[in-house]
């Protein structure tokens, strides 16, 4: 049958009104949604300074990449519905320079970002594509906690809480990186823990509740920063990687790190441009070491006269500081560093060091990352204090770790290593190439105390100067190399270029670059 | 304004003060240098700030933990 040209004219013409009037609607309810908690409250977060959730996203993503997962998503509770955009948590992938990611970002103005039904089932859904489909998960996190009424009461609780059983399970499929961008409790703070990365805003409070409920527990005024600041994170409970003054670092912040990291646990990092100028500080190398063996320096001088240029990336700067951890690039390829600091204690190894230390090794197994240890310590702090703080388990647990890690372990002594602190520094085959300047003193323990307990003599005691020259020249590294447990003596000028070629040597060609991952289910903090 | 301790990050002795009242640090300064594990351990001042007083003397002991100098930013 045909139909006439005035009706088929009409129905075009109701065609173009529907699609007018779908797009209208379309639109009005993506204007609602975009609009968050209103301008006003936009506005106040303006004048402190801080970006709100989507300008957030807007600066973690290349342009235009971002496409949101739950836009029209709002509270269940049919009362909340239209104060609710997004259900305070905005989610959706988006590219890192060039490669897919995917986040979560709480939007404080909407109900304090609190946790609820809908946004669960957004942040479930979020994880799960991230883990299945192999991508970075990120995490913007500045939350008030489980939403209030909505978890209170067994039917609250029943209803909102415990409906994943895998919620707070990591086996690092894909890295997590997370900022804390302002008050943070509950989730968003949990997230915070298990991430891989971990940046935090000054200001900005992790904590397991509010300093209001803390203060109502213990019946006395709980100051916030004391609680859960930057301070307490950075230096006390090692939990922020980094701090940074404002919002827009810490997202860049969370850029960085991802570039030296793979998309997912099956494959290798990406492999950078060598930047002109690396590796020229190394014919100066030698003086950034003193003479004295008294003297201490700071190694981070020659963590970055090694590495390819500006490519050093600390992690946990201000916690455990005679250990240093950080991510670098040598000769373009993503490396973890392992540095004994001696600037702090001289570089005696503490608890917090070699918890520090086990939680980056963690990372780079997990994550295919090549280790390099840079090793000058006069061993592990010995004492009551070390004791009561755990000191044996804390150094078997980095011991069990190293041994436990997979991918290419190089290990350089540029002086000390004595002791136990040998081998969890990558002495005795527990690298896979040990390198040893020429300055490396090696033994079981300081000559100085060493003539005390084999000779029993003191310094001023006949016959010390003598035990002790002995002890000195038997510390030698040529002794160490002659019976080939350490498998070569490199001058400290060439370290750059035998780092580089034994990255070469031990690459993973069997697996393309991946290990075993072996503590994949590691405790993701300590 | 702030005042901020510098703490001793190991027991020892203080075997020479490299700073004075007054002084003005950038972050990383050596404050004082410690004498520990025959090894010479610096106090440094991190963040940066003026030194307003010294809570130890050269040749005193000093225990891990113990604060040895102020500064405010």
């Amino acid at each position: 049958m045909h139909e006439s040209p005035t009706t088929a004219r009409a129905a075009n013409g109701d065609a173009a009104a529907r699609a007018e009037a779908m797009r209208a609607e379309f639109e009005a309810r993506r204007q609602r949604a975009l609009a968050m908690g209103g301008p006003a409250k936009l506005a106040r977060r303006r004048e402190q300074g801080l970006l709100n959730a989507r300008e957030r996203i807007d600066r973690l993503f290349d342009p235009g990449t971002f496409i949101e997962s739950g836009l029209f998503a709002t509270s269940a509770a049919p009362e909340d519905r239209d104060r609710s955009p997004a259900d305070g948590k905005i989610a959706g992938f988006g590219k890192v320079e060039g490669r897919e990611a995917a986040v979560v970002a709480n939007d404080f103005t909407v109900m304090g970002a609190s946790s609820a039904t809908t946004n669960a089932r957004k942040m479930g859904h979020i994880k799960r594509v991230a883990t299945q489909r192999g991508m970075p998960l990120v995490f913007l996190g500045e939350s008030s906690g489980a939403r209030m009424p909505d978890h209170m009461g067994s039917r609250g609780m029943g209803l909102q809480l415990g409906n994943d059983g895998a919620q707070y399970q990591r086996l690092r499929e894909t890295p997590w990186a997370s900022a804390t961008l302002g008050l943070s409790y509950g989730s968003s703070s949990w997230y915070a823990v298990m991430s891989d990365f971990s940046v935090m805003r000054k200001g900005a409070v992790l904590a397991v509740s509010s300093a209001l409920l803390a203060s109502m527990a213990v019946g006395e005024e709980v100051d916030a920063q004391e609680l859960g600041g930057w301070k307490l994170h950075a230096e006390v409970t090692g939990f922020a990687d980094l701090v940074v003054d404002t919002d827009e670092e810490a997202v860049d912040a969370i850029r960085r790190f991802l570039a030296y990291l793979p998309s997912h646990r099956n494959e290798a990092p990406p492999v950078a441009a060598v930047p002109g100028g690396s590796g020229e500080a190394m014919r100066d190398i030698l003086g950034l070491l003193p003479s004295s063996r008294t003297q201490v320096y700071d190694v981070r001088k020659i963590v970055r006269a090694i590495v390819d240029r500006d490519s050093f990336f600390e992690l946990k700067a201000r916690f455990g500081k005679v250990a240093v951890t950080g991510l670098a690039r040598l000769g373009g390829r993503t490396v973890g560093i392992v540095a004994n600091n001696p600037l702090s204690k001289g570089g005696a190894l503490d608890t917090d060091a070699c918890e520090k230390i086990t939680s980056f090794l963690v990372l780079c197994d997990s994550f295919n990352i090549p280790l390099v240890m840079l090793v000058d310590t006069p061993g592990f702090v010995i004492g009551t204090e070390p004791e009561r703080k755990r000191a044996p388990g804390r150094i078997m647990n980095f011991m069990n770790a190293l041994s436990l890690v997979t991918v290419p372990k190089l290990s350089v002594v540029l002086r000390k290593s004595y002791g136990q602190a040998y081998l969890n520094m990558g002495g005795g085959r527990n690298s896979d190439e040990m390198a040893a300047w020429p300055t490396a003193e090696i033994s079981f323990m300081d000559p100085q105390f060493a003539v005390k307990v084999v000779h029993g003599l003191s310094p001023g005691d006949e016959g010390f100067d003598a035990a002790r020259a002995s002890m000195d020249r038997a510390s030698e590294v040529w002794d160490i190399a002659s019976v080939y447990a350490a498998q070569t003596v490199v001058l400290p000028e060439h370290t750059r270029d035998y780092l580089i070629r034994m990255l070469d040597v031990h690459e993973l060609r069997m697996t393309r670059g991946v290990g075993q991952h072996l503590m994949r289910a590691w405790p993701t903090s300590f | 304004m702030s005042r901020q301790e510098l703490n001793s990050e190991v027991t020892g002795s203080v075997w020479q003060i490299t700073a004075q009242p007054g002084q003005r640090l950038v972050p990383g300064d050596t404050v004082m240098v410690l004498e520990s594990m025959k090894m010479e351990i610096p106090v440094l001042c991190e963040d940066g700030g003026t030194l307003v007083e010294l809570l130890v003397a050269e040749g005193e002991s000093v225990a891990e933990g113990q604060a040895v100098a102020v500064v405010v930013p």
